[in-house]
């Protein structure tokens, strides 16, 4: 089952939650929308499972439009951040209730029901807690209920809404590997939504970064990562560093550093950012060619790395990096030293007042 | 209730326990033993006689009877009122919010003298309902009448919170799930308010068991059909049978403890089950 977004829009009041919000989503895909809090990516989810009506734009399924279809009939599995559990009824009961409310002629009898349930709940793997009630169990199995709940009416699409949100890093770590493992093993087309740039680049084959209602960038997660559309994406996945200067003709220049630029050949003079990932500098004791020096504020080991904070010695400027520990116990440089950086790769992006929502390919 | 005491942030639970058994014991339990004893003055065979009288049970139907009905019909309308005031935005809402509370505020006489004076047989509601053949004034009719009057801002306050409390997402999920509006409202949100409910029908009843003020004008107070139980006590002390009036209170006393007991029990075994406590 594909999903097509055309020109979507919706206005909460005075708040633009979406605007003219374009994506096609491939059948047995799972991809993420990402992006800040207020950002849309939960409206739009929302849109797609029909629990908002858009203002204007279309949403197909398989090619066939379903923007005026009501949530009921419109068979999307929906799975909330918050569980949404029925407390009043046991786990088994919670999982049957999508089969149990269907309209008595398309009512599975009662041995289909239990054979469904058990299954259902065989493949979250919590059969076992099939006669408890909601609240006897841990957020994670909670979470896995509310998966099983919603694939029990055979939905055409998986939707959730930060799915692993309300629970603890190390559940969530596992919760989502399992998710993962679970859609492969399934091949149901699915959509979350997430805050967490980590998550989103460890699970899904494609990712969504959205932004103040617009789609910034869509791509796989290394296309993302790797190679950031705007100056939005580029923040907002992982930490990154900013030199501000001035782009002359295809050639930047920051402080004492000068970089190519050659996207912006066509440019005669303008305001620029370059962004530099912390792991994407070299650090050294002695000066390179166009190498910047700075001096070690801070060093702190966590865990495989060694985060470094630094001023850089001719604008102050904070400068931050990452170096293996090993590399930084060769270096021996401690708070104080001097050192010299060189940016291994960079991105440079014109400081328009639109070029953090405007630049998109 | 595996340990009686806990180990807690704010010291002075034995201060507080005590205190709070002291209180108890000043203001509820005192004067109610105080009834039991003065009871104990009779011998079995005229208590028996007091309480058992035929005009003393009619009473007690009466009282009971009337009292569960008009906690029934406000368990039905006072959720109406509570889903209205919480789910819906409309002008006047604050107003209609506030009006609830009314029968809290007012002097149980007035709202009786008000009541009577509606419904009696020249009175606007009165005269219409009495060419459809409906007597309501000077009947047990009446006295439901007033009753659920009274009884009504319990179940609207005790539900209203939980309503409002209640996520939305639940609602989305049974929707998601195919469920039907009716559906969603009778197999989600009902079971999630039925303990609120339950604790606004218990406290409406319990209220109304022992309403006097408002129930007198409106009963016209006819033995063996509009006469209510706190009345008969009343009677019997105004002819200084002290002994006969608290061995009727003392039968009212565990029949609405045992009653109340039996309420909670069904709400313990209900939150229970559903892990609120």
């Amino acid at each position: 089952m594909s999903i097509q977004v055309r020109n979507v829009s919706k206005n909460f009041g005075n708040f633009s939650a979406l605007n003219g919000v374009s994506l096609d989503i491939e059948p047995g895909e799972l991809v993420a929308l990402l992006g800040p809090s207020g950002s849309g990516k939960t409206t739009l989810l929302r849109v797609i499972a029909g629990l908002e009506r858009p203002d204007s734009g279309q949403i197909y399924f398989s090619g066939e439009d379903t923007t005026e279809t009501r949530v009921q009939e419109r068979e999307v599995g929906f799975v909330f951040q918050h569980y949404a559990l029925f407390r009043h009824m046991t786990i088994f009961e919670n999982v049957a209730f999508g089969l149990r409310v269907r309209p008595r002629k398309e009512r599975p009898a009662e041995a289909e029901v239990q054979e469904r349930v058990h299954k259902l709940l065989n493949l979250v793997q919590l059969d076992w807690l099939a006669d408890r009630y909601p609240h006897q169990l841990s957020g994670g199995q909670r979470q896995r209920i509310a998966l099983a709940r919603a694939l029990a009416i055979e939905p055409k699409v998986l939707l959730l809404d930060e799915p692993f949100g309300a629970l603890d890093a190390k559940v969530r770590k596992e919760l989502r590997r399992w998710l993962r493992r679970l859609h492969d093993e399934i091949n149901l087309t699915s959509v979350f939504v997430t805050h967490d740039q980590e998550e989103a680049l460890e699970v899904a084959d494609r990712i969504v970064v959205v932004n103040q209602g617009k789609i910034e960038q869509v791509g796989t997660p290394e296309a993302v990562y790797d190679h950031p559309a705007t100056a939005f994406v580029y923040q907002f996945l992982g930490n990154v560093n900013q030199f501000h200067g001035r782009v002359r003709r295809g050639i930047a220049t920051f402080g004492s550093k000068t970089l190519a630029a050659p996207e912006h050949e066509t440019v005669e003079d303008a305001a620029a950012t370059a962004y530099v990932r912390p792991h994407d500098i070299d650090i050294a004791r002695a000066p390179g060619i166009a190498s910047m020096p700075a001096t070690v504020s801070h060093a702190l080991r966590v865990g495989p790395v060694v985060r470094l904070e630094l001023s850089r010695d001719d604008n102050g400027e904070l400068v931050e990096v990452e170096v293996p520990r090993e590399r930084f116990d060769d270096l021996g440089v401690a708070a104080g030293n001097v050192v010299h950086l060189t940016p291994r790769r960079a991105k440079v992006f014109l400081e328009t007042p639109h070029a953090a929502v405007g630049a998109r390919p | 209730m595996a340990t009686l005491r806990r180990h807690s942030v704010l010291p002075g639970f034995n201060l507080a326990l005590g205190f709070t058994l002291l209180y108890l014991s000043l203001i509820v339990l005192i004067p109610l033993s105080a009834a039991f004893i003065k009871t104990f003055t009779l011998t079995w065979d005229a208590f028996w006689a007091h309480v058992s009288a035929p005009r003393v049970v009619a009473s007690y139907q009466l009282t009971f009877g009337a009292s569960l009905a008009a906690a029934a019909i406000n368990a039905v309308f006072g959720l109406l009122v509570a889903w209205v005031l919480v789910r819906y935005r409309f002008p006047g809402r604050r107003l209609v919010d506030a009006l609830v509370d009314l029968p809290f505020a007012l002097p149980t006489a007035v709202a009786g003298i008000a009541l009577t004076a509606l419904y009696a047989g020249n009175g606007w509601l009165g005269e219409p309902l009495a060419k459809l053949g409906i007597k309501v004034a000077f009947t047990p009719l009446g006295v439901m009448v007033a009753l659920t009057f009274i009884g009504l801002p319990f179940v609207v306050r005790t539900v209203q919170p939980v309503l409002e409390d209640l996520e939305k997402e639940l609602e989305e999920a049974a929707q998601s799930l195919g469920a039907t509006a009716w559906q969603t409202f009778s197999r989600v949100i009902f079971p999630a308010l039925l303990p609120a409910l339950l604790t606004g029908f218990t406290l409406a009843f319990a209220r109304a068991v022992g309403e006097y003020g408002s129930v007198i004008f409106i009963a016209g107070n006819m033995p063996m059909l509009s006469e209510i139980t706190p009345l008969t006590i009343i009677t019997k002390l105004e002819q200084y049978d002290y002994a006969g009036a608290t061995a009727v209170a003392v039968v009212m006393l565990v029949t609405s403890f045992a009653l109340l007991l039996a309420i909670n029990l069904l709400q313990a075994w209900m939150r229970r089950r559903q892990g609120q406590r």
